[in-house]
């Protein structure tokens, strides 16, 4: 009776001892991790961008993982979540970003909208967080020490895109629309600002839902107020259907964007025939120009297709993230944030990165962009020159 | 532009919108006239009109039969299919989902009504993916002026094809036989039933013709507006729904010009005063005309039944 109890006790130890050892094996597949958390629309109507950034963000990750182990023994992995464009959503990712120990550094948001809400919540948890594209420029002026972004900011865009009106396109009046959002609304004030400033004449400042299809009504009111050019400051998906719609209605005023616009899907939902002749401001110079981007485009192409409006950007803020992490040697988070503020001169794709004191890059060109034959192309850029914010003209395609 | 092109044009534009609303507002009507039962699913019923249409023109525009034949032959093929498709859904819906519970109360129904909602707009997340799906439109862009009035083919071709089917409709409702049945099984179910109507063939062909007109709907609001996204229906069912109250919730003709009337409402809101105000101002005004007119415009037969 004892032996069979002792027999069944060492059967029990041996049992546990194998699940234990399944358990192990289990978890985290043995090797552990450092992560990048990545935050941008991926379902919706501006998934598109989102993917291109993803896209960005991923060849980032694989180039450093490819170079060596990001600390010893760890392997390097993204982890994306979708924001929806929603700025509900986008805090409930960055509440699970910051959650997850693993994670180090956050890439992310798309819109300034969804960046705004989410900034606060990195910078609780005290998280580098470094945005690629959201471009709002009240992000930066609350103080978060944990945030920085690798491109221009709107208050730079919407005074370029305003001397542009007024001086290269001699327009006297324009008609100004916004998609509401942060973005949008921060954008067209910005770009209304300047141009009173250089007496332009703002007939009407309107915005407009992200949730309409229909802007036949609002476009025929615009042409009974016979602009000489549209101003809209949102995004691609609601910029598409304005230019297809207008021509429905017969305004013939010329129309301009932002950034918002800088998609090749704008001019495949609007129809190359409406697009034609459309003016957008993006943020930074033309990166087919710029020699130290060359390599990318090639790499990125060859594997996910034409490179999107700003992958480069993501590929940028991610290396910058994977040079912190490195630089720290180690998963604490604020060891992280200490390391990113000792970067000066990284060499980026688009020439010496440095960030200023509210984290914005120092790196601050807005291009200009024209549509011809179905395409975007590049007009030229404004660039700082001597203390002067000037028009610099693209040279022969290259 | 004067005042009076400017109205024009806002007209126009107001009534692309309207009958849009109306093919689709029909459904919701229809299927109250027979049952009571507000059917929230259609919204689903009409973007699942737009994504077949859009499979259907994809495989007509690459087939060897249809590659290169004229685009009116690629439109009636793709309408017919997602008529079809449409028509063959709405009669599952009514089949398995409300047609079990016919003698529960009808908040049973109404529920079914919401839960089948989500389940169809979830299964075309899953089906067509979450990412918004371009519509290429095979209507060459054709703009006439006339007046300082501009009017595209696609407008003349929505107001057409509405404008048919709503005639039609109300043919085969007033004076065929089986409209007779329809709006018999509308006064009084079971005594039509006791009279040997086939009531449950007649709340079947409802379904079929309010589907039908909503796969119509769906298919031109995407050769319209060029995208398509699986929760593009709920707003549309929502105003479809509006558009149906407003005319009078179970009347044909109601429903009609509920749309129409919902569109100018949208259009001039947004045209003369502000965009962003438009839902707010054509809300504003259904509240108010319900307040004095609770019945709808056409409707006489709410009060008694709600």
């Amino acid at each position: 009776m004892a032996s069979r109890h002792r027999q069944s006790l060492h059967r029990c130890r041996a049992l546990s001892a194998a699940l234990l050892a399944l358990a192990a094996g289990c978890g985290g597949h043995g090797e552990p991790v450092v992560k990048i958390g990545f935050a941008a629309p991926l379902t919706g109507d501006q998934a598109p961008h989102g993917q291109d950034l993803l896209n960005g963000a991923r060849l980032a990750v694989e180039h450093a993982n490819n170079e060596g182990p990001i600390l010893p023994g760890h392997r390097l992995e993204l982890l994306p979540l979708d924001d929806q464009r929603n700025p509900t959503q986008a805090v409930a990712a960055a509440k699970k970003l910051v959650a997850d120990p693993d994670v180090v550094v956050v890439i992310g948001h798309l819109n300034s909208s969804c960046t705004m809400p989410a900034s606060a919540i990195y910078h609780q948890a005290r998280l580098l967080h470094i945005t690629p594209v959201s471009s709002n420029p009240q992000i930066s002026r609350q103080g978060f020490d944990t945030f920085y972004r690798t491109c221009a900011t709107d208050d730079l865009q919407g005074p370029a895109a305003a001397m542009f009106v007024a001086g290269q396109l001699q327009a006297k009046r324009v008609f100004v629309l916004d998609d509401l959002t942060t973005y949008g609304r921060g954008l067209a004030n910005e770009f209304v600002a300047k141009a009173k400033a250089l007496s332009v004449d703002v007939l009407e400042h309107e915005g407009i839902s992200q949730e309409d299809k229909d802007f036949m009504p609002l476009l025929t009111k615009i042409k009974a107020a016979n602009p000489d050019l549209v101003f809209f400051a949102g995004m691609f998906p609601q910029g598409a259907l304005l230019i297809k719609q207008r021509l429905d209605v017969g305004l013939s005023s010329r129309f301009m964007g932002g950034d918002g616009l800088f998609d090749p899907v704008l001019i495949n939902l609007a129809t190359p025939q409406a697009a034609e002749g459309v003016y957008l401001t993006k943020l930074g110079s033309d990166i087919r120009r710029i020699p130290t981007a060359q390599a990318f485009i090639r790499e990125y192409e060859a594997r996910f297709g034409p490179i999107g409006a700003y992958s480069a950007y993501a590929y940028e803020a991610t290396r910058i993230a994977i040079w912190a992490v490195r630089r720290a040697a180690t998963k604490e988070r604020t060891a992280v944030l200490a390391a990113m503020k000792q970067l000066r001169d990284y060499p980026g794709l688009f020439g010496l990165q440095n960030f200023d004191e509210k984290g914005d890059s120092l790196i601050r060109d807005i291009g200009l962009v024209t549509v011809q034959g179905g395409r975007f192309v590049e007009l030229g850029a404004y660039t700082m020159r001597d203390g002067q914010f000037v028009f610099v003209a693209a040279a022969a395609p290259p | 532009m004067t005042p009076l092109q400017l109205f024009l044009q806002q007209l126009a534009n107001a009534l692309t919108l309207g009958a849009i609303y109306a093919l689709t507002a029909l459904g919701y009507t229809m299927v109250y006239g027979v049952i009571q039962l507000i059917n929230f699913a259609h919204g689903e019923v009409f973007m699942a009109g737009a994504y077949v249409s859009l499979t259907v023109l994809l495989a007509a525009a690459a087939s060897p039969a249809l590659a290169g034949s004229p685009w009116w032959v690629l439109l009636i093929v793709c309408g017919a299919g997602a008529m079809a498709a449409c028509a063959g859904l709405g009669v599952a819906i009514d089949r398995l989902g409300y047609r079990p519970i016919r003698q529960a109360p009808r908040l049973n129904a109404l529920i079914t009504a919401i839960g089948m909602s989500f389940f169809l707009q979830n299964a075309l997340m899953v089906i067509y993916g979450a990412v918004d799906r371009q519509f290429p439109n095979p209507i060459p862009p054709v703009r006439w002026e006339a007046a300082g009035v501009t009017i595209t083919l696609m407008q003349v071709i929505i107001w057409v094809a509405g404008g048919l089917c709503m005639i039609g409709l109300h043919l085969l409702v007033m004076s065929t036989k089986l409209g007779m049945a329809m709006r018999a099984t509308a006064q009084d179910l079971k005594a039509c039933a006791l009279l040997g109507v086939p009531v449950d063939r007649i709340i079947a062909v409802t379904f079929v013709i309010g589907s039908a007109l909503a796969a119509l709907g769906g298919m031109l609001f995407g050769l319209n507006y060029g995208t398509i996204n699986f929760h593009d229906g709920y707003l549309v069912g929502l105003k479809a729904f509006t558009a149906a109250v407003l005319g009078g919730i179970g009347n044909v003709p109601g429903a009609m010009i509920g749309g129409l009337v919902l569109g100018l409402l949208e259009g001039l809101g947004a045209g003369y005063l502000s965009a962003q105000w438009k839902n707010v101002f054509a809300f504003a005004i259904l509240v108010i005309l319900l307040l004095f007119k609770p019945t709808g415009l056409l409707g006489e037969r709410v009060a008694d039944r709600a």
